[in-house]
């Protein structure tokens, strides 16, 4: 599958780098680069030479993966059993789901025509095991093949979609094998020599004479519950109504088998594709509907992020994800131990509640600039900001606890250049200083923008009031009368 | 006044560190009224002599002012600021005198070659071994902890000659800070000394040292924070205001100028003696050198010495005795000598040519007897510069001459000089682009627009084509940044070559260093710190040519019963010339390229000065400075031989005796600078600037200093303003890639060589060239092809016939053949090449028994089916891979049990299809590089000729003007010079046809041009006079897609592998490349 972004008509081709021995590589391209006879593989600057206005990004595998999960979730509406198949592809186990959707072919139909809809471009086939429909949707195979054509179905594939080593791909090209065809028609005993017994496993899943279970990405929840509807609905009303009927269905189950739930999952399928599940956790195992449908309503209450129904939802599900399985966490015998995780839990909590950027924390900024030097974030996004740096072996704060946001004007009275304060006037208050140290010259940063040197003071009044000020701009270099500021007051 | 100089100087060759250049500090200084500065770089000495050079450049003005005998009111001294591995904190160390100099210099060299590259490693102990004649000053660091028993230890071990720093940081604790210091400096009896611990030379700078910084530590300037300085202030003071800062502790003002007045030591004091192994006991070296000279020259000219040689020898071993230089030659010659013994090509190249002492001792090859030589270009008594003599060897020997020097003198007293490698613009705006937090892909666009001009008016346009917003603000800052960056050292990394070599102790007068490459030790200082202190160079360089053309005389020697070295080769062949006459010289030295083979024809060499013309006339000298067609009509007779002459009263001959020897139009790099001295007046001295400033970027502002004077000086003695601008661009031209006459002679001595080899010996030319490779401009399927055009029989790779080496492979009744060699197999061992020749006592008849006997790998058996060498036991490669493959993997079985191993049981016969022979063509390509069964193109035939395509070989035979389509693999694309241009070499199988695209085609065309490894064009033919063709493009088309129909699928798309050399690229087929 690859993701296509509209294209304007004047949008440059674009491509995707990575760093490839310290060169930079092209690792996907879109289709007016493949139009344009770049590949994969080429060096950046080659690129360049021949197509000089390409719009290049740097690779984000994280995303392609996001992305790829993205699809896989949407995918769940047809069956839970859904596997990666790396790079770009997802196998999807449809064994007994196909009625559903009105046969396989309308299912494949259906599956394509809302990934297009998505933005995905894809090819699918369906065929009788995961790796002969692989080498079919991957090598322009047909698009269903019954459970007795499959060899038939990829003898004309090229040896490429056998699915093993480049290695063994050239190896094959070499000997003139071109087509799975090619090499089933030689004798096995001869391959099994030369390329392995795995070559000759994977051979026969290929032609779909093996088949191959394969390795769900989401657990299968052990109890589900879901409702479709033709006519998707968009009003909360309804979607609790579905919901309560769900739970009562899951209730059932529940109480047929003498268990409990502890983790439940509700999963709205948006008709455009978007996924939305929202979880409710219970300290001890329950199947009461009642319990279970408040604790998802007080859930929907306090989403920071409104479910968004859209253009309706086709959809939903109700499913228990841990029944039993819950294990305790030990706690340590020093109870501090959790402090960190207590903190994020109740940050969790109240940012949920109120909102992200309600709930700040404040994070160390690396910066010779005092009131840089802390910077407020939303809590949930800086957890791991770095820890305050201690100053070492100093003998005196050399920075006060208050800061004035902006640093309030004072009148002073100094010794050139660089003085301190003899007096200054704040609120039209004089503060004669007795004690002063300084300066402490701290020029600004000049990547960011121009400005001022400043030379900061800590001073003390006759009254024993600790301050600390600056002057804005050095004499003769920077300014001709710079302006005084007081930035804050020593506790 | 106070009598302040600053001590604590980090200049840029504390690399990334300091932020100004060694000579600026030293202007700044002088401009500030400092009565001296100091510079003491982190555990180097390697910018010291830049800033000696600007202070004696100062010096000379202040004379040149104030009369002669004034001296300069300032002093310059030098140390190092050494940091050590054991928390020691920093320490300047100044030599007080010549004895404290060479215990730094052994100092540093100590801990450089306890360091694996480019460190320094040393501990307190170390510096307390080499306390003599050093003055230290420790630097106490931000907190003072641990610095009150280094300086108890230091006063101790070396009373009266330890200081200790205090600095100003304008960190609010200043006054502090300093009261702490008074109070340890009164307790240790350590004196206290002012210092600003400065990084550049003015305010200014202090966001190039942020960048620097950033750089040095690969972060970018929004993440440095707290690691950058937090202010401007470590820029060189006044005195008045450095006073100020210090008014609570004066006498740390007046210590710095005692400090400066304890030192009496400067570079002019290193003096340099020659080497004097190689003069024998009991004789002078002179003596032993003229005694050497005669002995050699009468076995140069057995017929006797020519009396013209005669007396230039008695003339040149005159000024080599009034100069003392002959300890000079001895040593060159001693080395040539070992060479020679070792059978090691060698040939001097460079000025030394101009010598006759020189071809006498057997280091150059152009005789005196036959040409002029300069010798004043060598050595002259006005330009105090010692002699500099470059020496080519084969180039994979030259290790051998390089160990042996360091044998014969040792480490301490045989160096190689170091490179400069400083920021160039497209490094700048690499690094800098990363510090500002651009993508790598923008850093790159942007260097990609810099040509060597950045700039240059214009940039702004250039930078805009690559798709960047010029206005965009961090670009801008960016760029501006690396511009200012440009010049500034990177690192040090060792010469190609450069030998300095000492009498005494070489780590006495320079730190000694290991450099990257194993067994090579090199100085810190570059080719003109040691110009400027008159240390001797050698430089000993590795030139490809001269390894294939000894091994061409091996092989004429084995197969011809031809003895030849390099000057008994027959002199004023006319077969040579005429052959190199039509331009047939691929793979001949020098005159092998595109532009060389279409000048062949047009200056019809005749004689051997010709080649010395024809070497030097294709460069960007004579090309910029419009010197080339002029020279070129007046040979041909179309245009007469003129001198270009001033007014009078001047002569109006000044410029005959320059220019006769080219028909009165420059071409050489002398010429153009005694133009300069002639007809503009110029002094040597001046002209020596000229030619340097051109030589290096460092001068740029001079440059133009020097247009002025040299255009202006000529027209006002009446030469044409046109003239002077052309002599001075061409100058310029030179600046890039000096050609001076003596240097043509020596290489055309070598294009004489090897033309001959090339004309007489076919079979074995291409034999010696593909087994020099990588060397030259072709790659080895062009070397076969045309050795295959001119007769040659060459056969493929085979296991009972081919050896690791290309060989020849003699009949009685026929010339030898070439059989290609093992090492034309990509990714083949030399070690199971050996093993195969060796255990082929009787023929390999099957693969089992190659594999049983010689042990190969499968690897190693699979690139032997892949090259298809397994004919000669009835097997192509699709037959033989397929049986490797059978055989079990390589644990290696013991040799009896190998021996034993059953045999590999019956299996049911494969049916594999067969492989067609255009596959094999390209399995060919892919594998060896070249195929001897086929051209590619010519699978295409048919079909190009339903298409009306033209091959390239019948080219010839169309008219001037016709209009023709043309098809082939691209060889080489190239757009030289100035890009007006783009030039295509197609090949097909039947020959060869060049194409010229103009550049206003170019954008429309730039994919197929660029990407096309099969290309169709579309186009006129042009004929020139002396019968040279021409493709004018019009229109290029790609066709690659021709080329996979060749193979199976799949088998051609290029593999996306490490990119390599050009030439080894393996995709079908490799063309190269020159933008």
């Amino acid at each position: 599958m690859t993701p296509s972004p509209s294209l304007a008509r004047n949008e440059p081709p674009r491509v995707f780098v990575e760093k490839v021995k310290g060169a930079l590589r092209i690792a996907a391209i879109d289709r007016q680069a493949h139009n344009l006879g770049l590949h994969p593989g080429l060096a950046l600057t080659d690129a360049r030479a021949r197509v000089p206005n390409i719009a290049a990004e740097d690779m984000d595998p994280a995303a392609d993966n996001a992305f790829i999960d993205r699809m896989a979730d949407f995918c769940d509406r047809y069956t839970p059993f859904i596997a990666n198949d790396h790079p770009h592809g997802l196998i999807l186990d449809i064994t007994g789901c196909a009625h559903l959707f009105n046969g396989e072919e309308n299912l494949r139909q259906d599956l394509l025509t809302r990934l297009k809809k998505g933005g995905a471009e894809a090819h699918a086939s369906i065929a009788g095991t995961p790796d002969t429909a692989r080498a079919l949707a991957r090598f322009g195979g047909r698009a269903i093949a019954l459970s007795d054509e499959e060899t038939m179905a990829v003898t004309s594939l090229p040896a490429m979609a056998i699915g093993t080593s480049p290695e063994t791909i050239t190896a094959l090209a070499r000997a003139g094998l071109k087509t799975i065809g090619d090499v089933t028609r030689q004798p096995r005993q001869p391959l099994a020599a030369r390329f392995g017994e795995a070559f000759i496993v994977q051979l026969s899943r290929t032609l779909g004479e093996k088949d191959a279970r394969i390795n769900a990405r989401r657990p299968v929840p052990p109890y589900m519950a879901e409702q479709r509807f033709a006519e998707p609905i968009a009003h909360e009303d309804d979607m609790l109504a579905t919901l309560n009927a769900l739970c009562l269905q899951i209730a059932r189950l529940l109480e047929t088998r003498g268990e409990g739930g502890r983790r439940f999952e509700a999963t709205f399928f948006r008709t455009d594709g978007r996924i939305s599940r929202i979880d409710v956790e219970t300290g001890r195992p329950q199947r009461e509907p009642g319990v279970i449908m408040r604790l998802f309503r007080e859930r929907l209450a306090a989403l920071a992020d409104p479910l968004d129904s859209g253009f309706g939802f086709d959809l939903i599900r109700l499913a228990v994800i841990d029944g039993d399985s819950f294990i305790p966490v030990q706690t340590g015998l020093d109870s501090t131990d959790n402090d960190e995780e207590e903190v994020a839990a109740l940050t969790d909590r109240l940012s949920t509640r109120f909102g992200t950027t309600a709930v700040k924390r404040f994070v160390a900024v690396d910066t010779h600039i005092p009131e840089g030097a802390a910077y407020a974030g939303a809590a949930l996004r800086v957890k791991d900001a770095a820890a305050w740096e201690m100053p070492v072996g100093e003998t005196v704060p050399a920075r006060p606890i208050h800061l004035f946001d902006p640093p309030q004007p004072i009148e002073a009275l100094a010794e050139v250049p660089d003085g301190p304060p003899l007096k200054f006037r704040w609120r039209r208050m004089v503060h004669d200083i007795a004690r002063a140290e300084g300066p402490e010259r701290i020029a600004a940063e000049w990547w960011r923008h121009d400005g001022l040197t400043r030379d900061y003071y800590r001073v003390e009044d006759s009254a024993g009031h600790r301050y600390w000020v600056f002057r804005e701009g050095l004499y003769g270099t920077e300014a001709v009368r710079p302006h005084w500021f007081l930035h804050g007051v020593f506790a | 006044m106070s009598r302040y100089a600053e001590l604590a100087v980090t200049s840029n060759f504390s690399f990334l560190r300091g932020a100004s250049h060694p000579q600026d500090y030293v202007l700044k200084a002088l401009k500030l009224g400092y009565p001296g500065i100091g510079i003491a770089d982190r555990n180097t000495l390697a910018g010291v002599v830049r800033a000696y050079s600007a202070f004696k450049e100062a010096q000379s003005f202040y004379t040149k002012k104030h009369g002669p005998g004034a001296v300069l009111p300032f002093k310059l001294v030098v140390g190092a600021r050494l940091v050590f591995s054991d928390g020691t904190p920093d320490i300047l160390a100044y030599p007080e005198n010549r004895t404290g100099w060479a215990r730094l210099c052994r100092l540093l060299s100590l801990g450089k070659l306890r360091a694996e590259k480019a460190g320094c490693i040393l501990t307190l102990a170390d510096l307390l071994n080499h306390l003599d004649g050093l003055l230290l000053i420790v630097m106490p660091g931000h907190r003072h902890e641990g610095i009150g028993p280094v300086l108890q230890c230091l006063t101790h071990a070396s009373p009266g000659a330890v200081w200790l720093a205090a600095a100003m940081y304008h960190r609010g604790d200043d006054r502090r800070r300093l009261a702490g210091l008074q109070a340890l400096a009164n307790e240790t009896g350590a004196p206290l000394l002012a210092v600003n611990d400065v990084l550049y030379h003015d305010p200014a700078q202090r966001d190039l040292q942020d960048v620097v910084s950033c750089i040095r530590d690969g972060i970018t300037l929004e993440t440095a924070g707290r690691r950058l300085q937090v202010n401007a202030e470590r820029h060189l003071k006044t005195p008045a205001e450095m006073v100020r800062l210090f008014r609570d502790a004066p006498a740390a003002i007046t210590e710095a100028g005692h400090f400066l007045d304890r030192i009496d030591f400067s570079l002019g004091e290193i003096t340099y003696e020659y080497p004097e192994e190689p003069v024998p006991p009991g004789k002078g070296p002179q003596e032993w050198l003229e005694e050497l000279t005669w002995r050699r020259a009468e076995w140069r000219y057995p017929a006797g010495i020519p009396e013209k040689v005669t007396r230039i020898l008695q003339d040149e071993l005159a000024l080599i005795a009034k100069l003392e230089y002959a300890r000079y030659f001895l040593t060159i010659h001693d080395i040539v000598r070992y060479a020679e013994d070792q059978g090691i090509l060698c040939q001097g190249r460079g000025s030394a040519a101009n010598s006759a002492v020189c071809y006498a001792l057997g280091i150059t090859a152009v005789d005196p007897s036959e040409h002029d030589l300069l010798f004043a270009r060598f050595i002259s008594e006005e330009r105090k510069e010692p002699p500099d003599i470059d020496v080519d060897f084969e180039h994979e020997r030259r290790e051998e001459v390089i160990q042996y020097i360091y044998t014969r003198y040792g480490r301490e007293r045989a160096g190689i000089a170091a490179t400069v490698i400083s920021y160039r613009a497209r490094s700048a705006i690499r690094d800098v682009g990363k510090v500002f937090g651009l993508t790598e892909d923008i850093t790159a666009r942007l260097a990609g627009t810099v040509w060597g001009s950045w700039g240059a008016s214009g940039s702004d346009l250039k930078v805009r084509q690559a798709g960047i917003d010029p206005d965009n603000p961090v670009i801008r800052q960016a760029v501006a940044m690396a511009e200012r960056l440009m010049g500034f050292p990177r690192h040090l990394s060792q010469h190609v070559g450069g030998f300095v070599l000492t009498r005494t102790r070489l780590d006495e007068i320079v730190p000694i260093g290991n450099a990257a490459m194993d067994n090579r030790t090199f100085i810190e200082w570059d080719k003109d710190d040691i110009d400027e202190l008159g240390l001797m160079k050698v430089d000993v360089l590795a030139l490809g040519m001269l390894t294939c053309i000894r091994k061409c005389l091996d092989l004429l020697r084995d197969h011809h019963d031809i003895d030849h070295e390099l000057a008994s080769i027959p002199h004023d062949d006319s077969g040579t010339y005429a052959m190199l006459q039509k331009g047939d010289s691929i793979g001949v030295f020098q005159v092998e390229s595109r532009a060389q083979i279409n000048m062949l024809p047009r200056l019809k060499p005749r004689e051997f000065y010709d080649l010395v013309i024809q070497v030097a006339i294709v460069r960007p000298g004579p090309i910029q400075g419009n010197m080339v067609h002029p020279y070129l009509r007046r040979r041909s007779g179309e245009e007469e031989e003129t001198y270009p002459a001033p007014s009078p009263p001047h002569d109006p001959n000044e410029l005959h005796t320059v220019l006769h020897r080219t028909l009165g139009v420059p071409l050489f790099q002398e010429q153009a600078m005694k133009i300069a001295m002639v007809a503009a007046e110029f002094t040597p001295d001046e002209a020596n600037g000229l030619r340097r400033a051109m030589a290096t970027f460092r001068h740029l502002g001079t440059i133009h200093a020097f247009e002025g004077k040299m255009i202006e000086g000529m027209v006002r003695r009446g030469y044409e303003r046109e003239f002077a601008e052309r002599c001075f661009n061409q100058i310029k031209g030179f600046g890039e890639y000096g050609f001076p006459e003596s240097h043509a002679a020596s290489f055309a001595k070598l294009v004489y060589i090897s033309a001959w080899i090339k004309c007489y010996y076919p079979a074995a030319f291409a034999c010696g060239l593909l087994n020099a490779q990588p060397m030259g401009f072709y790659a080895p399927a062009q070397i076969v092809r045309d050795a295959r055009e001119h007769g040659v029989e060459v056969r493929p790779v085979d296991i009972n016939t081919s050896q690791w080496d290309n060989i020849l492979e003699t009949a009685s009744d026929s010339p030898p053949a070439l059989r290609l060699g093992f090492r034309q197999i990509d990714g083949f061992k030399t070690s199971w090449a050996e093993d195969i020749e060796r255990l082929r006592t009787q023929a390999y008849d099957s693969i089992e028994t190659l594999w049983r006997r010689a042990g190969l790998p499968q690897r190693a058996l699979k690139l032997l089916a892949d090259a298809d060498g397994f004919r000669s036991v009835g097997l192509d490669r699709r037959a033989a891979l397929w049986a490797i493959r059978r055989l079990p993997d390589d644990n290696p079985l013991p040799l009896f049990a190998a021996a034993e191993a059953e045999e590999l049981g019956h299996e049911p016969a494969a049916s594999l299809p067969e492989m067609p022979l255009s596959e094999h063509v390209v399995a060919d390509y892919q594998t060896i590089r070249l195929s001897l069964k086929a051209h590619p193109v010519s699978f295409l035939r048919d079909k190009f000729t339903k298409e009306r395509i033209t091959a390239c070989a019948d080219l010839a035979n169309l008219r001037d003007g016709s209009r023709v389509l043309v098809a082939g693999v691209v060889l080489i694309r190239q757009r030289p010079g100035k890009g007006n241009a783009i030039f295509i070499t197609l090949e097909d199988e039947t020959g060869i046809a060049n194409a010229l695209i103009w550049s206003r085609h170019f954008e429309r065309y730039r994919r197929p041009i660029m990407s096309a490894k099969l290309a169709l064009i579309t186009g006129t033919v042009q004929k020139s006079a002396e019968g040279v063709v021409h493709l004018m493009a019009n229109a290029v088309y790609d066709r690659t897609y021709e080329l996979d129909t060749l193979s199976e699928r799949g088998a051609t798309t290029p593999n996306p592998q490490s990119p390599s050399h050009p030439r080894n690229v393996r995709v079908i087929p490799g063309s190269r490349d020159f933008h």
